[in-house]
């Protein structure tokens, strides 16, 4: 049975992690690479395309769609489109309906409100500070010890909850090893610091206006504390697309196979 | 040859107006009467920002939450910025505005003198007897500056250069679709109100050429105090859109209707208070929604793109409330807020370019 062909292909370079996805004529996912984002982005992209290209057996040109905060150092790239858009013809693609989508990703978060035709009717980015964002949980993980994976399963452990005040990255921080030193359970207060990112991401549904359902992309939706406080502060439950963290790459290289006109 | 290399230099512009017997003023945003700096021998410069410019001088003096116009004109002021002019000119467009202006005279005490005007943030017969005395009092202070007193012929040569001026920028919006410019070099004539005499103005105005507009794509209206940097017009085009109208204090906010009252300063009153809606005169926000609505609908924008300097409250306080109404009248609106410098940051540059995928 000869290979199904690769009609387009995907990158989403993105602060934290570099994602690349190929797709065949009927959208179906033909092959990905996700790895830790490197200094030299557009290198490393390049290297990326060319092992999927030969995994694939992808010999001609193919249109390349970037996304991600590197899209525009892309070399390889047919063309460039934002994450926003992005993110929301991934999602609509798997999940199949309209809605309100919340995409986390290492150094920024956004709201989508997806029309029933996929495409972004509204958004709202927050990409000035850190709470709020993946770089939050990093920064919790590396302060506390804890692998990242498994700080949502710790949060979940206990019905404690220690509030943190702080709103700043930097100030929780020090909020947090006065806890420690004050005897504080680390679960309570892995809890408790899942609910302030949770707050500041709420918040943004709100202002966006939340059309049900609820979905979630990006690295932190493996992060199910995080689904579970959402839930929780919205009373919808969440979907999530089968693979979160690719959605931005696949819907790249879905809006490929459309051509100029479907951006 | 681009707009901005066809324009004579402020230095250049000074010396020359001040040959002509004139003084000069530094002016800050944004509404003033022009014809009556003209009939006292004024020639205003108006300072927006200026971008280049880095605010730690200006942040020395204002809270962290003071708009990047202030801060960063305090700071040219301090560099000695203004050092060439003869009087500075506050208007109250906000509180930050009048803030600076009492600083500046209470506490930094320049050479020059620092002459305020309190506008009103209404159009009812009140409002207009307030701004005409209030006209009357800057009067006073100009008198004072170029120590010349206008007779009826200088108000009848001043109100024709401005006038002509104001019908030139006028026409310029009117004549958007068949300019053969882009948008930074149609955005760079219009500023060039903010410091050309009237005459070298109009001269300009007539001269740019009626052609392929080279501009295709989604149209968006923009709206806010000042599109700054420049670049940003040049950001646009390579999304994929480009500006068919503006809802800017340095724009089309001061296309300014001509009035026919014979007291020069009713007449300039009549004239202020007749522009566009805005946020900083208190226009009600039904206004401002049916002025937007309408111009977008003329000029076939799509979407409104609400581009506001950090931290300006009387743009921000409308937000709410002009997302909401557009919203509900299925016009797009993407706000964000820029911090003034000589790039746009790339989240900024996202957002808007987010925006014109959902538009295209
Ligand atoms: S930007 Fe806004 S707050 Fe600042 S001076 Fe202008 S009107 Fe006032």
């Amino acid at each position: 049975m000869s290979k199904p062909e690769v009609v387009a292909i995907g990158t989403d370079a993105g602060s934290t992690t570099c994602k690349l996805v190929a797709v065949g004529q009927g959208g179906e996912v033909l092959g990905s690479r996700l790895e830790a984002t490197q200094p030299h982005i557009e290198l490393q992209v390049g290297e990326l395309l060319g092992q999927l290209r030969s995994e694939l057996g992808v010999d001609g040109p193919v249109p390349c769609v970037a996304t991600g905060y590197g899209r525009k150092l892309v070399k390889d790239a047919t063309r460039s489109v934002t994450e926003i858009t992005c993110h929301a013809r991934g999602v609509f693609r798997d999940l199949g309906h309209g809605g309100t989508l919340v995409d986390i990703g290492g150094q920024d978060s956004k709201v989508i409100r997806l029309g029933n035709n996929g495409k972004p009717v509204d958004f709202m980015m927050n990409d000035k500070c850190a709470a709020g964002t993946g770089r939050f949980l990093e920064y919790t993980s590396a302060r506390l010890g804890v692998p990242i994976d498994e700080l949502g399963r710790r949060a979940l452990s206990t019905d404690r909850e220690e509030p943190i005040t702080s709103t700043c990255t930097v100030f929780a921080e020090s909020e947090i090893i006065s806890l420690l030193a004050r005897g504080v359970a680390l679960e309570a207060i892995l809890r408790g610091l899942h609910r302030a990112l949770v707050g500041r991401i709420v918040a943004m549904v709100h202002n966006v206006g939340l059309t049900p359902p609820l979905m979630l992309s990006g690295g932190v939706a493996h992060n199910e504390a995080v689904r579970a406080l959402i839930e929780e502060a919205t009373g919808e439950r969440v979907l999530l697309p089968r693979e979160p963290q690719l959605m931005g790459a696949y819907g790249a290289a879905l809006l490929g196979t459309e051509g100029k006109s479907a951006a | 040859m681009p707009i901005a290399d066809r324009l004579t230099a402020r230095k250049a512009i000074i010396e020359r107006v001040r040959g002509l017997g004139r003084k000069v003023v530094a002016v800050l945003p944004f509404h003033y009467p022009r014809a009556l700096l003209r009939a006292y021998r004024l020639h205003p410069i108006e300072v927006w920002g200026p971008p280049n410019v880095p605010r730690d001088k200006g942040s020395q003096h204002f809270q962290a939450y003071t708009c990047d116009i202030v801060l960063k004109a305090t700071s040219f002021l301090l560099r000695g910025g203004m050092d060439p002019v003869d009087a500075i000119l506050v208007p109250h467009t906000c509180d930050a505005l009048q803030g600076m202006a009492s600083v500046t005279a209470d506490f930094l005490k320049p050479r020059q003198p620092v002459l305020t005007l309190y506008l009103p943030r209404g159009c009812r017969d009140s409002d207009r007897a307030f701004l005409i005395a209030e006209l009357r009092r800057l009067a006073g202070c100009c008198a004072e500056i170029s120590g010349h007193k206008p007779n009826e012929a200088d108000w009848a040569e001043a109100f024709a250069a401005e006038e002509a001026a104001d019908r030139a920028l006028a026409s310029l919006y009117q004549r958007r679709p068949r300019l053969a410019l882009s948008d930074r070099d149609f955005y760079t004539a219009v500023r060039s109100r903010e410091f050309l005499t009237a005459e070298d103005f109009g001269e300009l105005a007539a001269s740019l050429p009626e052609g392929d507009p080279p501009a295709d794509g989604v149209g968006l209206m923009l709206s806010g105090i000042v599109a700054e940097p420049l670049e940003l017009f040049d950001r646009i085009n390579e999304m994929g859109a480009h500006v068919v109208a503006d809802d800017l204090a340095c724009g089309y906010r001061r296309v300014y209707p001509p009035a026919a009252e014979s007291d020069p300063f009713a007449r300039i009153a009549a004239q202020l208070l007749a522009c566009p809606p805005d946020p900083t005169r208190g226009s009600p926000i039904e206004q401002r929604v049916a002025a937007l609505r309408s111009r977008m609908r003329e000029s076939g924008a799509q979407g409104l793109l609400i581009y506001d300097v950090k931290f300006c409250e009387p743009e921000l306080f409308d937000i709410p409330l002009l997302r909401k109404h557009l919203a509900a009248a299925g016009l797009p609106v993407l706000h964000v807020e820029f911090e003034m410098g000589m790039t746009v940051s790339r989240q900024v540059l996202t957002r808007i370019e987010a925006f014109v995928e959902t538009l295209q």
